[in-house]
């Protein structure tokens, strides 16, 4: 049985998934959830998702939400338990990186996003630059410490790159993408943070990353000509 | 060498992971930090955690921050890995229900206990009800999806008592506080959620919680006096 996930493929959370099965190698049959027509919202989504959100996967019948779960299954599952460092001190480094990105990295990240970039988008409202900046400013001084920890470790969660390091490319790669030719962005690759750069430019040119964001443009670009 | 766990016993993070010690049985030495006097943003404590939060653990030199991180590596190194689900699947639907407290509950609770009881008691503001109740709504409309879950399994993330359901216990008891008499709080035992309610009693009501709020309630005394 091929695991199924359910979810768009323009969607981060879809993508934190998609990025960490494309790396462990695990292919995955990838099923659209018409988010616009409310697809998640019905009866028999809930019944499977009784939150309402994406991504869902099912591995033959068996199901799992939350993408970062997910993500954590197929290691385990299906890849040996890579990007998940064993030893109990190695495992508390990674589990201090996962629990860094939920909480200093993914909040600011998600409401810079959906002020700057997908409000327009999505909603068809003007973002407001001051609640953007706002949430752009609270990110940078969380980026500060990451510079600490990232001059001490090569990645976030210790010295091998764990699912902490892919779980940030999502949100990460739309706030720092200018929405047009000099629009305001995060500039993760900012020399004042070396460390915050090497690990950026590192995990963002993954060849995972890459295929995903491929694919997520060309059904943009699609979802556009529609 | 005692663990020591940086933090504050009156503080819900400090609380997440000394529910969990107690839990497991393993012992803590909490060392107070001076927030009045910015203890957590002075040099030699952002050495230790460079994004200047509580708690940390020093375990014999070893230094970890973000409290759910402490709880997994207080379980993994010192409690036998309990509280932890190990088959694949059980861990899975154990990781998933870290992630809804996570992403679905503790960002609404945080703000509603901000809003009602951290803001009148530390800062001397009166609650905005308008800011509150969106968010107790937001928050109610997640405990539908919860009473769901545990209409199918005993605890949030299986059937066994894990993290996820302790992760819950500080800010799920400030929310449903009232500061005065009649004011409004979250009821985690309303009858029209019975799986919610029995689950919010039976874990609300374990010996190790009812141990952090009694050392709660003497650190407040103590200020009180001072």
């Amino acid at each position: 049985m091929v695991l199924k996930l359910y979810g768009p493929t323009v969607a981060t959370c879809t993508q934190r998934v998609l990025v960490v099965a494309r790396h462990l190698g695990i292919p995955l049959e990838v099923i659209n959830v018409d988010l616009p027509k409310g697809e998640h919202l019905l009866p028999e989504y809930l019944e499977k998702q009784p939150f309402g959100q994406v991504p869902l996967l099912d591995d033959d019948g068996f199901l799992v939400f939350e993408g970062r779960a997910i993500a954590r299954y197929l290691s385990a599952e299906y890849a040996d338990g890579k990007l998940i460092p064993k030893g109990a001190k190695e495992n508390a480094i990674f589990e201090q990186a996962a629990a860094v990105e939920s909480a200093n990295f993914d909040p600011f990240a998600r409401a810079l996003a959906d002020e700057r970039f997908f409000k327009s988008l999505f909603g068809g409202a003007e973002p407001d630059e001051t609640v953007a900046s706002e949430q752009q400013a609270k990110l940078e001084a969380k980026l500060d410490a990451y510079e600490v920890i990232l001059a001490r470790y090569k990645y976030l969660g210790g010295n091998e790159l764990t699912l902490a390091d892919l779980f940030h490319l999502p949100y990460g790669a739309v706030i720092s993408t200018p929405a047009s030719p000099g629009a305001p962005f995060v500039n993760l690759e900012d020399p004042k943070r070396p460390n915050v750069a090497r690990w950026w430019r590192e995990i963002s040119c993954l060849p995972a990353w890459k295929a995903v964001s491929t694919e997520a443009k060309e059904v943009l670009a699609a979802m556009k000509r529609a | 060498m005692a663990i020591k766990i940086y933090g504050s016993a009156m503080a819900t993070c400090t609380q997440r992971v000394l529910v969990t010690a107690k839990q497991l049985g393993v012992p803590v030495e909490v060392v107070g930090v001076d927030f009045a006097a910015k203890e957590h943003k002075s040099a030699e404590y952002l050495k230790k955690h460079p994004f200047g939060q509580i708690p940390y653990l020093d375990d014999d030199g070893f230094i970890l921050f973000e409290s759910r991180a402490i709880a997994r590596y207080l379980s993994a190194a010192h409690g036998d890995g309990k509280l932890v689900p190990k088959g694949v699947k059980e861990n899975a639907l154990f990781e998933q229900a870290i992630s809804i407290e996570n992403n679905d509950f503790d960002p609404h609770a945080s703000k509603l206990v901000a809003e009602r009881i951290f803001g009148p008691l530390f800062r001397g503001t009166v609650p905005d009800e308008t800011v509150a109740s969106q968010k107790q709504t937001e928050l109610e409309a997640k405990l539908d999806a919860y009473e769901v879950i545990l209409g199918k399994y005993k605890y949030l993330g299986g059937n066994e008592l894990t993290l996820a359901d302790l992760f819950h216990l500080p800010y799920g008891t400030k929310a449903t506080l009232q500061l005065k008499p009649g004011a409004p709080a979250l009821n985690l035992e309303d009858p029209k959620r019975p799986n919610v309610a029995r689950w919010w009693e039976e874990i609300s009501s374990l010996p190790a919680w009812k141990e952090v709020q009694a050392e709660e309630q003497v650190a407040v005394a103590a200020i009180k006096k001072a």
